[in-house]
């Protein structure tokens, strides 16, 4: 059942004080204090959005199946809500030079990064919207490492948001990150079929491009997709990355952000190089397989879980009914924006 | 220069037997011949081929939007052709 309109209004308050307020407040105690506040704050959401956590329970048991009891699927909706609340702090702590959040983030994996870059082509750091991917990009371009993303910012084309919205998401959240990229993000709209070439350029340059491969496709993109195996499933993703890899000798390296128990600790995880020669779709298969593994090993950290309407783009759950949704049996779509989880939307390069 | 053009997007990028032959006027973009990679494929054999670095201010719609359209560009930029339009 979704919440009801007061409800979201609330909600939405409460968000934006969160963003605005009382995140930035919470990202200057000591780490273990902000973030455990935090944590509070995700159990008291989880506690009170009736409708999101019955969304996102159903959804998880949905895709995953008998792989989750009816009782995991509640923590790990809880669990959503908690990293979704942490993942702001995050956002708040990459200040000055990063540094408050870079020394709670330990890199694995540097080695196979520092190893492609020496190669000089450059290297694609294939992901997911999985935990703070977006904070773990800044984390990385300050450590040395030049990061380029290709990725549209989600609050410039929800059609839903008013211009003052867009401005606030754009103040308190993507100007914060932005600050540290090699450049402004490569936004893969409709209609600019410049996006590869300019990431080609990237990776002559011998910068990271960060490709998120798990975003839903535009209708427009819907054409290019390909079907693999993801989550036990099929997924209908777009192939970009290998394509792009294929075409520049870049290597595809993976890259996750795990949250550590404790909430403030978090280790990136980056792999050794996965093979993309031969057939297209097989080698893209490989990435989606590490993507997939990655969010059945943590399910709380991906944050399509949240929206029904994703999901079903993705080919993971059947079609949204319109009628369902006219009838008050789904949530709306927007509840999946709104705002709790920091939202850019990453993805592929078209193809 | 046309005729090398036309056959490689011919053999590498078209997708629907039924644009072909292909004509040096058919929009390339409209009819979903070049998208975001095939423009990067046919940009990485433009420079290859005739070694004219194509620049990020060049890659505008209107470059590459015919056969026709991306010889011209690739005329404009011939070394010659920019001394003189630099006078």
């Amino acid at each position: 059942m979704g919440d009801s309109f007061p409800e979201k209004v609330l909600r939405s308050m409460e968000a934006v004080t969160y963003w605005a307020a009382a995140a930035p407040v919470l990202a200057r105690l000591p780490a273990a204090l902000g973030y455990r506040i935090a944590r509070w704050r995700g159990d008291w959401l989880y506690r009170r959005q009736a409708g999101k956590r019955t969304e996102l329970a159903r959804n998880l048991r949905l895709v995953l199946g008998s792989e989750l009891s009816l009782a995991a699927a509640q923590e790990a909706t809880r669990e959503w809500f908690r990293l979704a609340s942490c993942e702001v702090i995050d956002v708040m702590r990459l200040r000055r030079g990063t540094r408050p959040l870079r020394r709670l983030v330990k890199i694995r994996g540097k080695e196979h990064l520092e190893a492609a870059l020496a190669q000089g082509t450059g290297a694609i750091l294939c992901c997911a919207h999985f935990g703070s991917y977006n904070s773990a990009f800044s984390v990385l371009h300050a450590g040395g490492f030049p990061v380029t993303t290709i990725g549209r910012w989600q609050y410039k084309y929800t059609a839903s948001l008013s211009s003052v919205e867009r401005r606030f998401w754009d103040l308190v959240y993507a100007r914060r990150v932005r600050r540290h990229r090699q450049r402004p993000n490569i936004e893969p709209w409709p209609g600019r079929f410049e996006v590869a070439t300019l990431a080609a350029r990237a990776l002559r340059a011998n910068e990271v491009v960060t490709i998120s491969i798990d975003a839903p496709p535009l209708d427009s993109d819907r054409a290019r997709t390909v079907e693999v195996p993801f989550l036990g499933r099929r997924a209908r993703l777009l192939p970009g990355v290998v394509t792009l890899a294929q075409l520049t000798g870049a290597p595809v390296l993976m890259g996750f952000l795990y949250r550590s128990a404790d909430y403030r600790h978090q280790v990136l995880e980056i792999s050794a190089p996965v093979p993309t020669e031969g057939d297209t779709v097989t080698a893209f298969a490989r990435c989606a397989a590490k993507v997939s593994a990655a969010i059945q090993k943590s399910p709380a950290h991906w944050a399509y879980w949240a929206s029904t309407a994703d999901l079903a783009n993705l080919g993971l759950i059947p079609p949204v009914q319109e009628s369902s949704l006219a009838a008050g049996l789904l949530p709306l779509p927007d509840q999946a924006y709104l705002p709790d989880r920091p939202a850019a939307a990453h993805a592929a390069a078209p193809g | 220069m046309e005729t090398v053009i036309n056959d490689y997007i011919s053999r590498e990028l078209v997708q629907d037997p039924a644009l072909l032959p292909l004509a040096d006027e058919t929009r390339l973009l409209e009819s979903g011949i070049l998208d975001s990679l095939s423009l990067l494929r046919l940009v990485v054999f433009l420079e290859a081929r005739f070694g004219v670095p194509v620049g990020d201010a060049d890659l505008l719609p209107e470059n590459f939007a015919s056969v026709h359209a991306i010889c011209a560009y690739l005329r404009a930029r011939e070394p010659g052709r920019q001394e003189t339009a630099h006078g």
